[in-house]
């Protein structure tokens, strides 16, 4: 039993979770809440400004709208850190190593110290590239993984006032479109470099990237035809209620049983006639229960595409071609250094985090508790929760600090996020490396026909049992 | 299609088996070993570093300068300086040299020397910061006794036979009193390399001639002078002890014999800078020996683990 790895493992993601979350949470209350109440003169127990002037008014907005991004600028250097050190004690763990332990207490500002040395290293343009587009490709990677996770933003905190501006009514579309721009970014960074290993690196990261995208967002778009829509924050609102309600079992399929079983159970009213309202649910008694049962099999298989199509998007093992250090020198990025690859680096975490945000959002109920309502209902949580608000109202209510159901959502949200980090980190210890022609059969030949298959299914299934949607 | 089908629930049999097996590797004790940490147990015939062992009873010299070690030396990394005394007509050491930079830890001449006196310690922390100090000159590779008790009883050799039946009952009156005059010894020689570095200096300017005279001799001499004299300085400094004892043995009149010739070379007026820096490292000797007994008994704490 190897209880001293493993607990130090916990100890350092808790630790790096709370420093990020926490710096990015008061950066957020400090700019978005704080400041302009302050200005305003809302703020309790400091100064009081009757009529605030327009200009001021418009500064505190100002700041209002800008936290959103000043979240994720905030977010993704500290996120990037915890997850590199995260991925390399894990892995350490998986291959029975130890890991880095020795800078900071027991390893902890190990990325730390690797960032300020990469941010000191020399930038080398290598002779005969194009210096323009190898400084534009790593922007290009970056860039959309900043604004491409803003619509998540309002799904992660149970639609806080500070990030529904970021919100769009076609969220999961808008995020897809940005996901697939840093492909374009490769295939410059390839070209751009002047050098063969990084060509057909770019080369095939735009093959891959043709081929995955296709199963990637079939899976989705089902998602979202079993929701009805296309608004994260609406998809997030329907899931809510436990794990039953969840996209993954079924999209909605078992809504139904989750609402019923508490009755079933005689956990309340026994005398309520339950047959109406499984009608209401299941219109074909035994034909819906059975469609049920198939949409939950599609949903999870559709999760598993998603993952696997979500691997080859970020370029993780085993769908990691495009760099395979083993046989093209780290591909795209070889002939980077310095600030520019650390912009690579970056992006990759942060991209790892993105396609894990959304598989929560669209898949796992986004910040929804999974214990079903009619259980957490019945356990003694109500003095817990009184006694906590009250020892923290003056956060709560005078300085809005800590807002409840933002806290639970965003706990959930990192539980689940990091739970599918954690499986990917595990999946890259285990599996070995597609072969390029492996990966082009299995993602034609497999992949995307099971995803048209499960589209086809679930179009037909969903007509018999009332979904989300 | 039934065919396929199978095919995909064996492969993800297979992954998921995959997976469950790495994953429960997180179950089990690392294998690293924290080097700096903890020192693995090394096994007793582990080649490292090239040392020479002194008898573990008596704390005698166990080298008896046959330059077997030199002739089977592959590397051709040791080098051994040596005279006939006249007296007893025995070969006598006067360097022993090892180059590690070249050496390869082949360990041939800890098998053919007679005397198990060359043999390979534990030690392999050896990185240093020139190709000089990597060859060890006798005052280097020549371990303590208490080193060599170590060493003995680790690699289970036979203890050397005690070589005249009139040592032994010395040894022992004597154990006690070398260790004190070893120490005594050092600062004689500190002092003696002082005032010799003055007279050095003072005749420099005379001496030029000479210089060049010392020059013309060849290496091997140059190089082997100094150490003589630093050595039988700190030997004259024992045989003190021993006559104290009133006991008047070989060793005494070995001594002496060498003590005689550096002095002959001074007259010769063979003293020069060279010489002073040499005394200067005979004076440092002592303190890098008390750091090695440090080590040493470290090693000796850590062992019981």
């Amino acid at each position: 039993m190897n209880a001293a790895e493993i607990y130090k493992l916990s100890r350092l993601a808790i630790f790096w979770l709370s420093v990020t979350f926490g710096a990015v949470w008061v950066a957020c209350w400090g700019v978005g809440v704080f400041i302009p109440s302050l200005i305003t003169g809302k703020m309790p127990f400091l100064l009081q400004v009757d009529n605030p002037s327009t200009t001021v008014v418009f500064i505190a907005d100002l700041l209002r709208s800008l936290t959103p991004i000043l979240s994720l600028l905030v977010f993704i250097p500290i996120n990037a850190m915890f997850m590199v050190l995260f991925e390399r004690r894990s892995l350490a763990l998986f291959t029975v190593r130890m890991g880095p332990n020795r800078h900071g207490f027991d390893g902890l500002a190990q990325t730390a110290a690797d960032a300020v040395k990469l941010l000191f290293k020399e930038d080398i343009t290598p002779r005969g590239a194009d210096a323009f587009m190898f400084t534009l490709a790593p922007i290009i990677f970056f860039a959309p993984s900043i604004f491409g996770a803003l619509p998540l933003l309002a799904a992660v905190t149970n639609n806080h006032d500070l990030f529904k501006v970021a919100n769009l009514p076609t969220g999961i579309f808008y995020i897809l479109a940005a996901a697939s721009i840093p492909v374009v970014a490769l295939v410059m960074a390839g070209w751009a470099s002047n050098n063969k290993y990084s060509l057909v690196g770019g080369l095939r990261s735009a093959a891959q990237a043709i081929s995955y995208e296709i199963p990637l967002v079939l899976s989705l778009v089902t998602m979202c035809l079993l929701a009805g829509t296309l608004d994260v924050v609406e998809i997030v609102e329907q899931q809510k209620g436990g794990i039953l309600n969840w996209n993954i079992l079924g999209g909605g399929a078992l809504s139904g049983y989750d609402k019923l079983a508490p009755y079933w159970l005689n956990l309340v009213d026994t005398s309520f006639d339950t047959s109406a309202m499984f009608g209401q649910f299941y219109p074909v008694p035994w034909l819906s229960s059975i469609m049920a049962f198939v949409l939950v099999i599609c949903t999870v298989l559709l999760f598993g595409l998603y993952l696997t199509g979500a691997c080859a998007e970020i370029n993780r093992i085993p769908f990691d071609l495009p760099e395979a250090e083993s046989e093209l020198v780290s591909g795209y990025n070889t002939e980077y250094s310095g600030i520019k690859f650390a912009i690579f680096f970056l992006a990759e975490f942060t991209n790892l985090f993105v396609v894990s945000s959304i598989a929560t959002v669209m898949f796992l109920g986004g910040g929804d508790n999974p214990i079903p309502k009619w259980i957490l209902d019945r356990l003694p949580l109500e003095p817990i929760s009184n006694a906590l608000g009250s020892l923290l109202s003056p956060l709560i209510k005078d300085l809005m600090f800590i807002d409840p159901a933002t806290f639970w959502a965003a706990f959930w949200v990192i539980v689940k996020v990091y739970s599918i980090v954690f499986f990917a980190i595990l999946v890259r210890g285990t599996l070995p490396r597609f072969r390029i022609d492996q990966l082009m059969d299995f993602g034609w030949k497999r992949l995307i026909p099971l995803a048209l298959i499960l589209f086809v299914v679930v179009v037909f299934a969903r007509t018999w049992v009332v979904c989300h949607g | 299609m039934a065919n396929l089908l199978d095919r995909a629930v064996e492969s993800f049999k297979r992954v998921g088996e995959g997976l469950k097996t790495v994953f429960m590797h997180s179950f089990r004790e690392p294998t690293t070993q924290e080097y700096p940490e903890k020192i693995q147990d090394l096994a007793p015939h582990f080649r490292g570093r090239l040392a020479l062992a002194v008898n573990p009873d008596t704390g005698d010299h166990l080298c008896i300068s046959c330059r077997q070690c030199e002739r089977v030396c592959p590397d051709k990394c040791i080098e051994i300086t040596a005279h006939k005394s006249p007296e007893t007509n025995k070969l006598e050491l006067i360097d022993f040299k090892i180059d590690h930079g070249l050496c390869m830890f082949c360990g041939l001449c800890t098998e053919v020397c007679p005397t198990t006196c060359i043999i390979n310690t534990n030690d392999f922390e050896m990185a240093d910061y020139s190709r000089e100090s990597l060859i060890y000159d006798i005052k280097r590779l020549t371990l303590t006794q208490d080193e060599s008790t170590y060493y003995f009883d680790k690699k289970e050799l036979p203890r050397p036979k005690p070589k005249a039946a009139a040592k032994p009952a010395a040894a022992a009156g004597a154990a006690g009193a070398a260790a004190k005059s070893a120490a005594a010894g050092g600062d004689a020689a500190a002092k003696a390399a002082a005032a010799k570095a003055a007279a050095a200096k003072a005749a420099a300017a005379k001496a030029a001639a000479a210089k060049a005279a010392a020059a013309k001799t060849d290496d091997g001499e140059t190089k082997a002078e100094p150490k003589a004299e630093s050595k039988s300085e700190e030997k004259a400094a024992e045989p003190k002890a021993d006559a104290e004892a009133a006991k008047k043995d070989v060793v005494e009149a070995k001594t002496e014999d060498i003590t005689a010739e550096p002095k002959a070379d001074a007259e010769a007026a063979k003293k020069d800078v060279v010489e002073a820096k040499t005394e200067d490292k005979a004076a440092e000797a002592p303190e890098k020996d008390a750091k090695k007994d440090v080590k040493e008994a470290k090693a000796d704490e850590k062992d019981p683990e």
